[in-house]
């Protein structure tokens, strides 16, 4: 396994060294972010298609392949919890997991690993005290989050971004939309607790992204 | 008093707020992906309104949706690595709307290369999946796109244009894209997923004669989103807003109570 980590960021590097040898040599300003920038993330089309049998057969690139997670461990904030299937509430919210203690994958979203976005969902706190993602905003990007399923099957995601939103302004496109990448998006609570609302002001987002299967 | 009464109006106007309405709409803001689906074309940098959004783009590749001020834009595509000077392989100006979601794909040969805005459907009915077909293939004939052994989905679909979206029950399908009004097969799509609640367009790709060939690419227009955030907390472990509303109120309460024992102490 440790091997396989290897190669693959091996891989990865080479990717990378050969993506910026064909870039020009802008200033750093080219790339300084507009707000925009952030979204723009090339990706390839996945080869999925045969063509007629009047032309030679194309080989056929499987996509990346998701897994229904079943458990969640986070090494860096010892986070290690039972991921059950949570879907919308009848106002369209998403809903949260029974057990506060769990978190909630929401299931009409990517199954992790596959493109797209997948969501977990996790309690800050309960009515008493700090609950499962109580130190989600402790991460730092570089901390591996892993999912695996209930065969054993696992994949791993590292930490790219840690962000706050108001409740009403949080960017669901981005947390939850269509995405070329395989992405997975850790969200919770944060900020002040409105008692009023009965809610916490924030809402916390992890980004994170597939390194390797 | 009066500042529990407005903390508690302040809290029923946002939670009508929210009900409809994405985000990006209330931002003022419109979504665009830009799609690379010209089979001839180099590699490119795409601008939009002077700055560059994307660069070094091939054929096959497209980012994922960005968000942009609702209004008119300039868009602009050079060869990669030009630094954006020199004259662009294309220049169009587009007017976002708010709260829409737009494909703009570069496609045709590149001798007679455009920029196709598409406008991209955002939501399926109820326990549906949306599916409309692209023909973004500029030698292809008009097509009709079939469920193998099943139904005509789309027929006669042009270059350049789309079928409208189609409202399915969630499955799993092989496709097959024929020549309009022929049994032959140009090109088979097996294994597609439409599930429910999301948005699909299907491009139809690529060269009929020469490379890169005829193939299919699935795009997702739109997911099956929540219309908010979920509600991940209780208050047990957090800071509380209202501590100075009721520091206030108490206070308050203390200043008249007193007020009134004093009153009463005059009289008596």
């Amino acid at each position: 396994m440790p091997c396989k980590k290897l190669l693959l960021s091996m891989l990865l590097l080479g990717a990378a060294a050969g993506c910026s040898s064909s870039s020009s040599n802008q200033s750093d300003e080219m790339k300084e972010v507009l707000p925009i920038n952030e979204y723009t993330q090339l990706v390839s089309a996945p080869d999925i298609t045969v063509s007629s049998s009047s032309k030679s057969k194309e080989s056929v690139e499987p996509a990346l392949v998701g897994i229904i997670p079943a458990q969640l461990s986070i090494p860096a904030i010892n986070v290690d919890a039972k991921v059950e299937h949570v879907g919308q509430l009848p106002d369209g919210q998403m809903d949260v997991p029974k057990d506060e203690s769990n978190v909630g994958w929401y299931q009409p979203g990517a199954k992790p690993g596959e493109r797209g976005n997948a969501v977990l969902a996790g309690h800050v706190d309960n009515k008493t005290g700090p609950s499962v993602f109580f130190h989600l905003g402790d991460l730092e990007a570089g901390d591996l989050v892993t999912v695996t399923d209930e065969h054993g099957l696992a994949y791993d995601f590292e930490v790219n971004a840690v962000k706050s939103y108001p409740r009403n302004n949080a960017p669901l496109e981005k947390v939850f939309g269509t995405s070329f990448k395989s992405s997975l998006n850790l969200i919770t609570c944060t900020g002040t607790f409105d008692r009023d609302a009965g809610t916490h002001e924030e809402r916390m987002v992890v980004y994170t992204t597939l390194v390797s299967e | 008093m009066l500042r529990k009464f407005m903390a508690a109006a302040v809290a029923m106007v946002m939670m009508f707020g929210i009900i409809g309405g994405t985000a990006f709409a209330d931002n003022h803001e419109a979504m665009v992906r830009v799609i690379h689906a010209s089979p001839d074309a180099p590699a490119v940098d795409v601008y939009v309104d002077g700055e560059a959004v994307v660069e070094g783009a091939e054929y096959k590749q497209a980012t994922d949706y960005m968000a942009l001020p609702a209004g008119d834009h300039e868009i602009e595509v050079f060869p990669a690595g030009e630094n954006g000077e020199g004259d662009p392989v294309i220049s169009q100006s587009v007017t976002l709307e708010e709260g829409m979601k737009y494909s703009a794909a570069a496609v045709g040969k590149l001798d007679s290369i455009s920029l196709w805005a598409l406008n991209d459907d955002m939501e399926a009915s109820e326990g549906k999946a949306k599916v409309r077909v692209v023909h973004a293939s500029p030698d292809a004939p008009n097509v009709d796109v079939v469920v193998k052994d099943g139904d005509v989905l789309f027929s006669d679909v042009a270059f350049k244009s789309t079928s409208d979206y189609a409202e399915v029950d969630p499955m799993t399908v092989d496709l097959e894209v024929r020549p309009a009004g022929s049994e032959d097969v140009v090109l088979e799509i097996p294994g597609v997923e439409l599930k429910e609640g999301y948005v699909y367009s299907v491009y139809a790709i690529g060269l009929v004669e020469g490379d890169p060939t005829l193939e299919a690419w699935p795009m997702v227009d739109a997911t099956n989103m929540p219309s908010e955030m979920p509600q991940t907390g209780m208050g047990g472990a957090a800071d509380q807003s209202n501590t100075v509303a009721w520091a206030l109120l108490g206070g308050a309460i203390l200043a008249a109570g007193t007020g009134i024992y004093l009153r009463k102490k005059q009289t008596a």
